[in-house]
């Protein structure tokens, strides 16, 4: 297995809602909090990705951290944000630019659903003001159809919020920290047939960083490094089923989350079957479930058993969201797939607390889908 | 593809033409929009005392293209994956000056026509 890119500090400032903080404020708090757990200055940093959909243009960071002339690069790339910043940051170290640099997250948004600027997605006025272009109504339709060819059933979608806000209560980053029953998942207001309010995440704030460095440096910063063996990002391809889509080619394509497991399992030389846990995409509940699948930990449609036999429970055979996912977390874009990376890192340092994977995990997935049709992957090994 | 568009997605060629797409198909996916979106860019009533649900789905219309759409039914009841479908133009909301603003949609085949007809087609594009 490649093991030459290694995480060796991670930060994350808490998601929810915080009046006080700015965005950039919550990337600033992360930044400071990787560095001290891996016993570095800002000043020791050589370069940083920083991503924020929302938040601001992350290189003026520096003016709060230090104006040490780093190399500092913005990526923009919607829902894979975080995930290009990643990619962005292994890349510039396995081409031996540099050897030690962070990847930033973080992001700030209004409250309710994601607010879609259709010409920015290249689309027509006409499709917003109409009633479409809701990112929403993508989710709701995908896994209504889904349901109908795979057999998954909505006490399933339930079985999967609730798992997220137990899992959620047990993590202090985390937004919604209630547990809720299946029965209140449920009864709480249907927004988007056949999804409920408790089925969907919500847009959100929060901050994540992680501190990278070749891989045969790492123990000068730490003596548990985590090691990155793939990190991949792929838009969408002719025929697939995406968000804000006026339209649908006949003709079927698996959609990019196929396309970048297949590369990432390829990259890091293993497959699903050595996977140990996975934070996989859940905008809605349906969407843990389709992800599921997609990312080749199942066959479409055995996740209905998975799920009732507890299986994606952090106790179960395959973890799936162990710090409650976005459902629980909320999704502040930037920062959205940095946060399944600090988890699986935590996991695997052995050092998620209450919620700690038993049996000593060794390796460990994440995987981010959204707008307008991308999704990126990482595979984390110790 | 629905609507029409300079470049063509499969084939990465630049020369394409429009052609008119039929008006009947069948549902291939389907939910209800239960809250108000979002205005803008959503020109239609927001207000809870006004906002009306509504369907949105996806009608695959035979050998052409899947064209998403509001659809005149927003009772899950009514609604199943595989049911045929027909164009329709229905109103959306009101503009400044008073004019109806109107969009398409599609309607359940056979279902009591409250809505008038247009003459208008949708418009798609496909290779040249």
């Amino acid at each position: 297995m490649r093991d030459d890119v290694a995480i060796v500090g991670i930060g994350m400032h808490e998601f929810g809602r915080h009046d006080d903080l700015s965005g950039m404020d919550q990337g600033v708090i992360a930044v400071r909090r990787a560095l001290a757990d891996a016993g570095l200055k800002w000043e020791d940093m050589q370069f940083a990705f920083g991503g924020s959909a929302a938040a601001g243009a992350p290189d003026t960071m520096v003016s709060q951290l230090g104006l040490t002339g780093l190399q500092f690069i913005n990526v923009a790339n919607g829902c894979a944000t975080g995930g290009s910043a990643l990619f962005s940051a292994y890349n510039t170290i396995k081409a031996e630019v540099f050897d030690l640099g962070i990847a930033i997250g973080f992001d700030k948004h209004e409250r309710g659903a994601f607010r879609v600027n259709t010409r920015g997605a290249g689309l027509g006025d006409w499709y917003g003001a109409s009633g479409m272009a809701l990112t929403t109504q993508f989710f709701g339709m995908k896994i209504n159809r889904y349901m109908h060819e795979y057999g998954i059933t909505q006490n399933t979608l339930a079985k999967v919020s609730a798992k997220a806000f137990r899992n959620g209560a047990q993590n202090p980053m985390a937004w919604r920290r209630k547990p809720l029953s299946e029965e209140e998942v449920l009864e709480s207001a249907m927004l988007s047939y056949p999804l409920t309010q408790y089925m969907f995440c919500s847009p959100g704030e929060g901050g994540v960083a992680l501190i990278l460095a070749r891989a045969d440096k790492a123990h000068n910063y730490t003596d548990r490094p985590i090691f990155l063996n793939a990190t991949v990002v792929r838009s969408r391809r002719f025929g697939s089923f995406e968000v804000l889509a006026p339209s649908i080619a006949l003709e079927h394509n698996a959609g990019p989350t196929v396309d970048a497991s297949k590369a990432a399992f390829e990259m890091a030389g293993i497959g699903p079957d050595d996977i140990d846990l996975a934070q996989l995409q859940d905008t809605e509940s349906g969407a843990e479930v389709m992800h599921m699948a997609e990312n080749g930990f199942c066959e479409h449609g055995e996740q209905e058993q998975m799920i009732q036999n507890g299986e994606t429970e952090i106790g179960g055979r395959f973890p799936v969201n162990t710090d409650g996912g976005c459902l629980a977390n909320g999704e502040p874009i930037g920062a959205s797939g940095l946060r399944q990376v600090f988890e699986n890192v935590l996991q695997l340092r052995g050092d998620a607390g209450i919620r700690q994977v038993p049996n000593e995990p060794k390796t460990a997935y994440t995987h981010v889908y959204g707008a307008p049709g991308i999704s990126g992957v990482t595979i984390l090994s110790r | 593809m629905f609507p029409t568009q300079s470049g063509c997605p499969k084939c990465t060629g630049s020369s394409t033409e429009t052609v008119e797409l039929g008006r009947r198909g069948t549902l291939w996916t389907w939910t209800v929009q239960g809250f108000p979106p979002k205005a803008p860019p959503f020109i239609g009533a927001t207000d809870p005392a006004h906002f009306q649900p509504f369907g949105v789905g996806y009608v695959e219309l035979p050998g052409e293209v899947k064209v998403e759409a509001r659809l005149t039914v927003a009772d899950p009841d009514q609604l199943s994956i595989g049911m045929e479908m027909e164009l329709v133009v229905i109103p959306l909301t009101t503009d400044a000056d008073g004019n109806e603003v109107m969009t398409f949609a599609f309607r359940p085949v056979g279902e009591a026509a409250s809505q008038e007809t247009s003459d208008q087609e949708s418009k798609g594009s496909a290779n040249a």
